[in-house]
């Protein structure tokens, strides 16, 4: 029984590759989750009956579903209907169909948070709907979900290891190569286990200052 | 040729038992993890030295990192490291119960909190012993505390099991991936396996919901 | 004009304005006074459409409440100060009231801007203009409401009780705004339990009692013994509040 993970030296570049590939995937990903979060959280507290059930049937469903087979689904699928796109593709534009459901959920009870004083205020001076949702709704249902759209974010992110199974080399898929290559897949995914852990770590402590820049209002003032 | 990309009757037979291996490893992982990360829980709760520290360190980790990353180690590392031989369901029945632990353990922890250890302390005042405090005062409230959050969980775990078809464990999933090769039909396939899935999460909250009332009943009809 | 014309609302089976009828000039201050559940909040959330009638109609310079085409005119018109302030809590002072004149009067960011420091300013919030509602006293943060309904030069200010979630020493300040705007001639629809200060700066009282307006006298004639005294329900009210 042998444990060196020195062996994995002249592998490190290849691995950082892979390490980018999920950066990437990820921060895309977040982008979309949030967009589409945003405008189905939208939907759901809108009044419209049909808007609202559609938004929460396609919650329902992409939570209930795993993430593997909806990626599968997509990236067999798509071929199937004349859509050619790369694995990458794929993979962002699955974690984001995915992401935006969670992240809906996150924002809806947000926007529900909100006192309703203050939309009344918005509303009786004369702003229109849309700016209502743009300047009002939207920021502070944000600020105040930062922390678990933060959660969902970590997850997106551990999600992210499956987009391997579909050929992607991000940093799961490129772990995968080195391990088969080197015959230490102990050392290799041991190291793996810690470096995903470490990054959301990372990720949690960016997030908890982004919730602290967001909400510096309600700080004391320094001055 | 062309009969064999068209669906039988077979293959239902195929989903059923699909769904019948997701399901098995989903009890049996959750009943395993239920108990382990019940008895880590109790461990924190006793401030056992090293070990509490350990337990926490070893949940953090499991709870922050890929479950797929987990299976590789499982499966393809602890075999390379101890000269063992460990088969994909062995590999899967070991990291989804850990994995599930974790989470236990942090429902756990939280439930016995939100008792409080004034009460637990009190209890033992009148003379209960360890166990009779466990058994009679904490386990009770502790369980109806969490079994909301347990249900969500259970409904997150039922998925993960989706990983084990990636170490070959022939679990729905990979019915779905063998179906789908055969047939080409990858929507369908898909479709229909997202939907067994749909159907038994949706059984799984559904169930957990009537048992919250039950308990919520009994509760307040012991407090007349 | 504000017109309110046998204005009805209830709330499932309980009538909270039962045939309201009152109008509002330019030019004057009418103070609206009544016990608590007499329906003032919701007379003044009817008339700013927060509220949809049941029966009756309210035109605000000739537009109808009710249309919602009108509504937003009638918005335009007037602008509301509210009890618990609403204040948007992640915009700064300057941000809370330059956010509708951008918005809906159009106006440029700069001539917005310059515009609202110029009202903070004469509140006596210049040096506070930057600051978010969070980090304002109560007093202050309704001074800055006072600032976002004026920035939209509305011909009516509409105020339900705006001093009663503050202490004596910020109603204070509140109210020596309130009487200068008065003095220089602002429309004001004005809810409040002040009795005293309702007598100084009101030209017109008008009471309100289970739905009812039961008295609408010019401020002299309200405090006569032979006017709105003359009414026991009335007499009785101001003796309640004034030993409160
Ligand atoms: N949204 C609502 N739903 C149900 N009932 C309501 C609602 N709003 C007001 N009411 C009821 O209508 C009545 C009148 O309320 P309103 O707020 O207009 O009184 P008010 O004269 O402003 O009282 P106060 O001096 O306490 O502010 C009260 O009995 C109140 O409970
Ligand atoms: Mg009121």
């Amino acid at each position: 029984m042998t444990f060196d993970v020195t062996i994995l030296a002249p592998h490190v570049p290849f691995l950082l590759k892979g390490a980018l590939l999920t950066a990437e995937a990820c921060a895309l990903a977040l982008a979309g989750s949030l967009v589409i979060g945003l405008i189905v959280a939208a939907l759901r507290t809108s009044s419209s009956v049909i808007l609202s059930r559609a938004a929460f049937i396609y919650v329902d469903l992409f939570r209930n579903i795993p993430f593997i087979v909806q990626l599968f689904f997509f990236f067999y699928g798509l071929p199937e209907i004349g859509i050619y796109i790369d694995a990458f593709t794929t993979g962002v534009i699955a974690l984001s169909i995915a992401g935006g459901a969670f992240s809906s959920d996150v924002i809806r009870s947000g926007i529900l948070a909100i006192d309703t004083g203050i939309l009344e205020a918005a509303e009786v001076s004369g702003l229109s709907r849309s700016v209502i949702f743009r300047k009002i709704v939207m920021p502070i249902a944000l600020r105040t979900s930062i922390r678990p759209l933060g959660s969902v974010f970590i997850n997106l992110v551990l999600t992210s290891s499956i987009l391997s199974t579909i050929t992607l080399n991000e940093l799961t898929g490129s772990a995968k190569i080195v391990a088969s290559d080197t015959f230490r897949p102990f050392e290799v995914y041991a190291v793996l286990l810690i470096v995903y852990a470490s990054l959301t770590y990372l990720v949690s402590l960016a997030i908890g200052a982004l919730h602290r820049h967001l909400n510096r209002d309600r700080m004391p003032e320094v001055a | 040729m062309m009969r064999y990309t068209s669906f039988t009757s077979y293959d239902f037979i195929l989903l059923a038992q699909g769904l019948g291996v997701s399901l098995a490893l989903f009890l049996a992982t959750t009943l395993i993890g239920l108990f382990v990360g019940t008895m880590w829980a109790i461990i924190r709760f006793y401030r056992v030295p090293v070990l509490t520290q350990f337990i926490t360190f070893f949940a953090e980790l499991l709870k922050n990192s890929p479950v797929l990353v987990q299976l590789f180690l499982v499966f393809f590392g602890l075999p390379a490291l101890a000269k063992i031989n460990i088969t994909p369901v062995e590999a899967a029945v070991i990291t989804l119960s850990g994995n599930t632990a974790a989470f236990i353990y942090v429902i756990a922890v939280s439930a016995i909190e939100s008792i409080g250890r004034d009460q637990i302390e009190s209890a033992r005042v009148f003379g209960l012993s360890r166990w009779q405090v466990l058994r009679h005062v904490i386990a009770p409230q502790a369980v109806a505390f969490a079994i909301g959050p347990l249900t969500g969980l259970l409904v997150n775990q039922l998925q993960v099991t989706s990983l084990i078809s990636v170490i070959g464990v022939v679990d729905l999933t990979k019915i779905g991936n063998i179906l789908n090769l055969r047939t080409l039909k990858p929507f369908i396939v898909w479709t229909v396996v997202g939907g067994l899935y749909y159907v038994t999460a949706k059984l799984i909250a559904y169930g957990g919901a009537r048992l919250e009332q039950r308990l919520r009943a009994h509760t307040a009809w012991k407090g007349l | 004009m504000i017109s309110v014309r046998g204005v009805r609302k209830s709330f499932g089976s309980a009538t909270v304005l039962d045939g309201i009828d009152l109008e509002v000039h330019r030019g004057e201050v009418v103070s609206i006074l009544g016990s608590s559940g007499s329906g003032k909040s919701t007379l003044v959330r009817c008339i700013n459409g927060l509220e949809k009638l049941d029966g009756g109609r309210i035109t605000v310079d000739d537009f109808d409440v009710s249309h919602p085409k009108q509504l937003a005119e009638a918005r335009k018109r007037s602008a509301t100060v509210f009890q618990l302030f609403n204040l948007y809590p992640h915009m700064t002072a300057v941000q809370n009231v330059t956010l509708a004149p951008i918005q809906v009067l159009k106006q440029s960011r700069t001539q917005a801007e310059s515009a609202a420091r110029a009202l903070l300013d004469s509140v006596g919030l210049g040096a506070r203009a930057d600051a978010y509602p969070a980090q304002l006293s109560g007093g202050q943060r309704q001074r800055v409401g006072i600032c976002r309904a004026l920035a939209m030069k509305p011909s009516y200010l509409l105020l339900d009780e705006i001093t009663s979630a503050l202490d004596p020493e910020m109603t204070a300040e509140v109210l020596s705004i309130l009487a200068r705007l008065a003095k220089t001639g602002t429309t004001m629809v004005f809810v409040t339990h002040e009795i005293e200060f309702a007598r100084t700066i009101s030209s017109r009282i008008v009471f309100l009692d289970k739905g009812q307006l039961v008295v609408d006298l010019p401020t002299g004639q309200f405090f006569a013994p032979d006017g709105g005294m003359s009414k026991p329900r009335i007499a009785q009210f101001l003796s309640k509040m004034r030993k409160d």
